[in-house]
């Protein structure tokens, strides 16, 4: 089985949290490498075929620094054939007008550049006004929200790492 | 509609541009950080509002500003937006410590507050989103005028909260003008978080609905996104004379102000959450990451950044400082000079004509002999009705609806774009009836009181040419929102003229003279004389008034009654009673308001040692107190009993006409009140 990049930002708190959960979820059998988004690079990028990426909204809706400053870079990747799992945090409380927007603008580059987009979730249990996110009825990724589901945060991750392994063969 | 087309990016722009803007963002950034340390040493730049966070939007602002040809409205945050409009270094310095060269206003005006008028970076008030209004009415001139131009105006999101700010964007959006309104949003109205301020977290998205209106958001914090959304807006606007918002999102790493404290109310988390997306070092990283630029030679720029603001400290801290005794210099332009009629007097004999009759040609012949005059307000032009009293019946017939038409009900858009559109060149004028009647202009007085300042704050580089026509005054049994003359409010504010007349050639005079004039004049029109046979006159084709001449109305010798519009006519009436008794009574009509006529009234004192002070408007604080003071100061000596002062009651003029005639002066007040000083 090839091996899997984890690709999120080791200076955040909750994305980081996140990941570990998500490797702890995929369990021994798979090999995860974790790579920090704040020095990503393209040859790093392109080693992998199976990827996770953590993207973070932030403010009203928009990429995390470390990945907006990676667009210029990711505009210009033939990721053709790639399987990309994104799992996003947002607030769909206090920013219910762009609940995981983040999450929606990486699906939709990565899309653009040839990869697949597995991972695709229900939009069951949220509520909020509206999210790039969305593609068709479903999340294009996992999006948790920390701040008010907190609790539902592991069994999300659960459900969407067992879809990710289905996909990911 | 969102998208646009991705102009610059880190990989294909320039390295020369890139240089530019690294430049400008590093100078930028060494004068916000060093702003606080000029109070500190007690030396000035007591206001400062550091932009650190806003650095891509304000980058992009100013680079697609064409000085001389586009209109900008900066406000206070926008330091690096000025000096990427081209303003130097030493030029923001002098402002930021107030030296008689600050090109904003010579240290007049607040620190952070960044003008170069004859750039057309206009001088702006502090209050917020107040410039909105400006921008678009300087943009109606670039429409009229057919100029391949915008107008810029740049303002906090918070600013969107105001209601003229959306009369403004309203206007802009039903009259299709070009203007840019450069939305920095950084989610605080000093301490006051978006979610208290509007529903929408996305402020713009408020205005969606409007038709006209493109909206952009992008980030502020971004300069390649920044300036790919200031490009995109300028091409719309020029391409389709359309309005356009850009919201760029941005964040305030900084308190508001110097003298805000943000720990106070944000978290430390919040606080690092902001620093870490800091506009200049993600610049700063892509530039690296992007290999567009070496370490080595971003630190040269940095230091050439440093050496540029040493340079400029220097020179500002030599340059002279304001000479104080200039602070009565610019509260008002001279105003034209009547050659003809020094006195605003005449011996015309021949057909009287009706105070309206006098205005409403007066108005024509001056839109005759001016083509750059034009006139706006409620129920201006329908039809048959021009004004909601037919003073300007005819004129959109004659001068058409570009130069004649209506406004919406909206007293401080008319009075607000009236103040812009005269910004785009000296040669215009402009009348607005400012609301339908006096009692309905308070809405305005926000952009009034702004515009009494701008002669004065910018230093004598500009003034809004522009009267302003109000319906005034009781006597028509119209109760509280009918019957308002509100003088004596606006005589406290300096920076404007206000003439009150009660003659129609007196009206016609000072009409002509204010259209002609440099400065703002408030015109009040005493409505109960408009049809009044008692206040028509003959009157000079070319009849003009000076400000600050009054006109002695009846000669007398026992009693001088000083008075203006409504009164004028009550007090020759009880003169005229008064004679039949034997006392001779001198009735003095002021006309002007602002500027006052002290000497004729000094010498009227003098000359009499009786007087009484007439008004419409409340005694209490009213316009007379201040008359009564300046005669009780200067002619104590010649007086020969108190001043009298007659006026309404300090109550609203009630519906009924009893109310009125309670509450009004008249004819037998004046008589009554005369009678006691004449018994001293």
């Amino acid at each position: 089985m090839s091996k899997i990049g984890i690709f999120y930002s080791f200076r955040s708190t909750k994305t980081a949290k996140a990941a570990e959960k998500i490797i702890e979820a995929f369990g021994n059998d798979y090999q995860i490498d974790k790579i920090d988004a704040d020095t990503v690079n393209e040859e790093q990028f392109l080693s992998y075929n199976k990827l996770i990426l953590g993207v973070p909204t932030w403010f009203d809706g928009e990429l995390p620094n470390y990945w907006d400053e990676f667009v210029p870079a990711l505009e210009d990747l033939d990721l053709t054939g790639k399987k990309v799992a994104v799992w996003g945090m947002g607030d769909q409380v206090g920013y219910p007008e762009n609940f995981g927007d983040a999450a929606g603008i990486m699906c939709e580059l990565l899309s653009s550049r040839g990869a697949i987009i597995i991972g695709a979730t229900s939009t069951d249990g949220y509520v909020f006004e509206s999210s790039k996110a969305l593609v068709g009825n479903k999340f294009c990724g996992l999006i948790l929200d920390q701040e008010n589901q907190a609790r539902l945060s592991s069994h999300r991750i659960e459900q969407w790492v067992n879809d990710l392994k289905k996909n990911f063969k | 509609m969102n998208e646009y087309p991705k102009v610059y990016s880190v990989k294909t722009t320039p390295k020369e541009t890139l240089t530019k803007w690294y430049r400008l963002m590093t100078l930028g950034r060494a004068i916000d950080d060093k702003a606080p340390n000029y109070l500190k040493q007690a030396i000035g730049w007591s206001y400062h509002a550091p932009y650190a966070g806003h650095d891509g939007i304000q980058l992009a602002i100013g680079q697609i500003f064409e000085k001389k040809v586009d209109h900008i409205f900066l406000y206070y945050r926008d330091l690096l937006t000025a000096l990427s409009c081209g303003m130097t270094a030493e030029e923001i310095i002098l402002n930021g410590i107030s030296k008689a060269t600050d090109p904003t206003s010579g240290g007049r005006h607040m620190s952070n507050h960044f003008a170069k008028p004859a750039w057309n970076i206009h001088n702006v008030s502090s209050l917020t989103g107040n410039h909105t209004l400006h921008a678009v009415g300087v943009a109606r001139a670039i429409k009229y005028y057919d100029k391949k131009a915008v107008a810029i105006s740049v303002q906090g999101e918070s600013s969107l909260s105001e209601g003229y700010v959306y009369e403004a964007i309203n206007g802009a959006s039903r009259e299709k003008l070009p203007v840019i309104f450069a939305v920095q949003d950084n989610g605080y109205g000093i301490s006051v978080p978006k979610k208290d301020q509007t529903a929408n977290r996305k402020v713009t998205n408020n205005f969606v609905g409007f038709k006209n209106l493109r909206v952009i958001h992008c980030n502020g914090k971004d300069v390649f996104d920044s300036m790919n959304a200031m490009t995109e807006a300028k091409r719309h606007a020029l391409a389709t004379g359309m309005p356009v918002i850009v919201q760029a999102n941005c964040v305030r790493i900084h308190s508001h102000s110097n003298s805000d404290r943000h720990e106070l109310y944000r978290s430390e988390a919040e606080r690092e959450y902001v620093k870490e997306y800091d506009p200049l070092e993600k610049f700063k990283r892509m530039l690296l990451r992007y290999n567009r630029f070496t370490a080595e030679e971003l630190a040269v720029l940095e230091a050439e950044s440093a050496a540029e603001l040493k340079e400029a400290h220097k020179k500002a801290l030599k340059a002279p400082d304001p000479d104080p005794n200039t602070y009565d210099q610019f509260v008002l332009p001279e105003p034209y000079v009547s050659i003809k009629y020094p006195n605003g007097t005449h011996n015309q004999e021949g057909e009287k004509k009706k105070l309206i009759t006098a205005l409403n040609e007066t108005l024509k012949a001056e839109f005759r002999h001016n083509p750059d005059t034009f006139i706006w307000g409620q129920d201006m032009a329908n039809k048959d009705k021009g004004g909601v009293f037919n003073v300007s019946k005819g004129m959109q017939q004659e001068f058409g609806p570009k130069r004649v038409f209506n406004a919406p009900i909206a007293e401080d858009f008319i009075v607000g774009t009236a103040n812009g559109m005269s910004r785009f060149d000296e040669k215009i004028r402009i009348v607005v009836e400012g609301a339908e009647f006096a009692d309905y202009f308070w809405p305005a007085m926000e952009q009034y009181v702004d515009s009494s300042h701008d002669y004065w704050r910018s230093n004598g580089k500009f003034t809004p040419n522009v009267t302003i026509r109000l319906a005034s005054g009781g006597y028509i049994g119209g109760g509280l929102y009918h019957s308002q003359t509100i003088e004596g409010a606006l005589t406290t504010i300096p920076g404007v003229r206000i003439v009150y007349p009660s003659f129609a050639d007196d009206a016609a005079g000072l009409l002509r003279t204010a259209m002609r004039s440099r400065g703002m004049t408030m015109f009040m029109e005493p409505k109960a004389l408009y049809n009044d046979p008692k206040a028509a006159t003959v009157i000079p084709d070319d009849f003009e008034v000076p400000f600050g001449k009054a006109r002695i109305r009846r000669e007398g010798t026992d009693l001088s009654m000083i008075t203006y519009g409504n009164t004028t006519h009550m007090c020759l009436e009880a003169a005229e009673k008064l004679a039949s008794e034997g006392y001779s009574v001198e009735v003095v009509d002021i006309r002007s308001l602002v500027p006052l006529d002290k000497e004729t009234i000094l010498n009227s004192v003098k000359k009499v040692g009786k007087v009484m002070v007439v008004h419409e408007d409340k005694v209490h604080s009213g316009f007379g107190a201040e008359i009564a003071s300046m005669i009780m100061e200067e002619a104590f000596e010649y007086l020969d009993s108190p001043v009298k002062r007659v006026g309404s009651t300090f109550t609203p003029v009630g519906f009924h006409r009893s109310f009125e005639r309670i509450i009004l002066p008249n004819t037998e007040k004046i008589y009554q009140a005369a009678k006691q000083v004449l018994s001293y």
